[in-house]
């Protein structure tokens, strides 16, 4: 069976009961530019795309990362190849492709349960990206996502999208769907949930300034500053409302056609040293 | 003028030779070069000791320059003694222990203890660190100065030192391209204010945050950069309070006749542009064991 080919990680969906004090969480701190989507939600921006982040008023665990699909034909295919395979899939509605400043959507769900869209057309904007602070945010990674069944979840990813295992660590899972080492990153989890939300800096002096920046204001830093054995991205992740972990990142490997997925130590994800001992997939990674 | 040519070694005192080393093997990461009841040289590069320490009072802290010949070395004694300064010429005994053909030993103006030395001896063998800590060398000192207008001009006029950058009173000196070998800080009284020695990459200093952090090793400055001179930087408390740094990428001034020296207000962005600050100098704490 021919793989749906993606195009890149679109956005993330965040229920919260305290969208005002999360909107001010993801501009002074975040330093995002904060826009509204067609539908009136609250959303921001961080790069070219109309929006990477859109709160909702759900719940906190009502989560959805959206994907867009390489080809606008794909939305029937790939619809029939979910439901042949066991996984939940319905078109959204216009009203729901509206809120998301998308073309059509399917609504589905990964092997651990995650909500993920399948969105085609997402909308861009036609003025530049204009952050809160200087940050040095320049687009969007990738998320994290616990999996309670890397097995199934990569039966998703994998066999019928055309996601790849660039390498683990662990148990840990890293996927690849363009040149950057991964856009995903699968986290053994006795839950389903999105485990970080990453966006690019500008440079090693960006992380480092967010760094002090975040302590000064009592941002619980809860991973770094640290860089990834795997990918050799330079890491910080922080915690924002409702405990949702953001991380910002900078140098990632670019791995090009003849990558063959490597097994790394379970004992150590950051070649720098860095631990953490707050988030429990997170702290795994350190387990001797 | 004393052409300096390069930054040779420093001398430090302490009451407990073992805890020193101890610190400069395991925490520090240095080779030990040679080892006596009274005395420890230490190896950061490819010269036969960069560090020496002897037992005695931590107060007693040298640090010495290379200069290109017996000739000049003469010279140099002639001028320092012109102006005032006492000048020691080293005996044989001295010259071994400093693993140097000859040297002088003067004060600064400030009473900083200076040698200015002649052919520093070199290893045939490589460095080879304690731990894998990145040091490609032992590379410049931050020095009191009780009259910062006054030692300017020493080190500028009676010495061939350029300033490469201001930072309030404090100025940073250069002998080579490198953007500074000599950082001048206004100090109650004489003494080294801090001791650096390269590593080759950023990971290495962060690396090192991590290990002496779990090494208890109180870190005082840093993970930072400086905007000056550009390194990041890492600085940590040794034995007897005396501080070390570890730092890469420090800039070359490439235009030496077009320098100016860029004038940068003293405040913590001047010193660290990532935001972190400086804790106040420790007084001396406990060690690792």
């Amino acid at each position: 069976m021919k793989r749906i080919s993606v195009e890149q990680v679109c956005y993330v969906r965040l229920g919260t009961r305290k969208i005002e004090e999360y909107a001010r969480f993801a501009t002074e701190i975040l330093g995002l530019q904060r826009v509204s989507t067609a539908g009136g939600d609250v959303a921001f921006r961080s790069d070219q795309l109309h929006h990477r982040i859109c709160l909702t008023e759900e719940l906190p665990d009502q989560q959805c990362l959206g994907v867009e699909l390489s080809d606008e034909a794909a939305i029937e295919p790939v619809k029939a190849a979910l439901l042949a395979s066991g996984f939940p899939a319905r078109e959204a509605d216009e009203s729901e492709c509206r809120r998301r400043d998308v073309r059509q959507a399917i609504v589905t769900q990964d092997g651990s349960g995650n909500t993920i869209e399948l969105v085609t057309r997402p909308a861009r904007s036609g003025r530049r990206y204009f952050p809160s602070r200087d940050a040095g945010i320049e687009g969007f990674q990738g998320v994290g996502l616990r999996s309670t069944d890397i097995a199934r979840d990569l039966v998703f990813w994998t066999e019928i999208l055309n996601a790849n295992v660039s390498d683990r660590v662990g148990e840990v899972t890293y996927l690849q769907i363009d040149d950057r080492h991964h856009r995903i990153v699968l986290y053994p989890s006795d839950r389903s949930g999105i485990l970080d939300i990453s966006f690019d800096v500008e440079s090693l002096d960006c992380v480092m300034q967010s760094n002090y920046f975040l302590k000064e204001r009592q941002i619980k830093v809860v991973h770094g500053p640290g860089r990834e054995v795997a990918s050799d991205q330079v890491y910080l992740r922080f915690q924002g409302p409702d405990g949702q972990v953001f991380s910002y990142v900078w140098g990632m490997n670019a791995i090009g056609g003849g990558h063959r997925s490597r097994q790394f130590s379970a004992k150590g994800s950051c070649t720098w040293g860095s631990e953490c001992t707050e988030i429990p997939e997170l702290a795994a990674q350190h387990a001797v | 003028m004393i052409e300096l040519r390069e930054i040779a070694y420093v001398r430090l005192g302490t009451p407990d030779l073992e805890v020193a080393e101890t610190f400069a093997t395991r925490c520090l990461g240095l080779e030990v070069a040679d080892r006596s009841r009274q005395s420890l040289h230490l190896r950061s590069d490819e010269r036969a000791h960069t560090l020496y320490y002897a037992e005695g009072n931590p107060e007693e802290q040298v640090v010495a320059f290379e200069v290109d010949g017996e000739e000049q070395l003469q010279a140099a004694g002639a001028t320092l003694e012109a102006l005032g300064h006492s000048v020691h010429t080293g005996s044989p005994n001295e010259c071994a222990s400093r693993m140097v053909k000859a040297y002088i030993g003067f004060r600064d103006p400030t009473g900083n203890q200076i040698e200015l030395v002649v052919r520093p001896d070199r290893s045939g063998r490589r460095f080879f660190p304690t731990r894998d800590v990145g040091i490609t060398g032992f590379s410049h000192i931050g020095l009191n100065t009780t009259d910062p207008v006054r030692d300017e001009r020493f080190w500028t006029q009676v010495c061939n030192a350029r300033v490469s950058d201001r930072i309030g009173d404090i100025a940073l000196m250069r002998i080579s391209a490198i953007h500074h070998t000599l950082a001048m800080a206004p100090g109650p009284k004489p003494g080294i204010g801090h001791i650096n020695h390269q590593v080759s990459t950023n990971d290495d200093v962060l690396r090192s945050y991590y290990f002496l952090s779990g090494q208890n090793v109180p870190i005082v400055f840093g993970p930072g950069r400086h905007p000056t001179s550009g390194a990041r930087f890492l600085y940590f408390t040794g034995p007897d309070g005396m501080t070390f740094e570890y730092s890469v990428g420090v800039d070359e001034i490439e235009d030496e006749e077009g320098h100016r020296p860029r004038n940068f207000g003293f405040e913590p962005s001047s010193i660290c542009m990532w935001g972190s600050k400086r804790l106040p100098k420790a007084s001396p704490s406990p060690q690792p064991s």
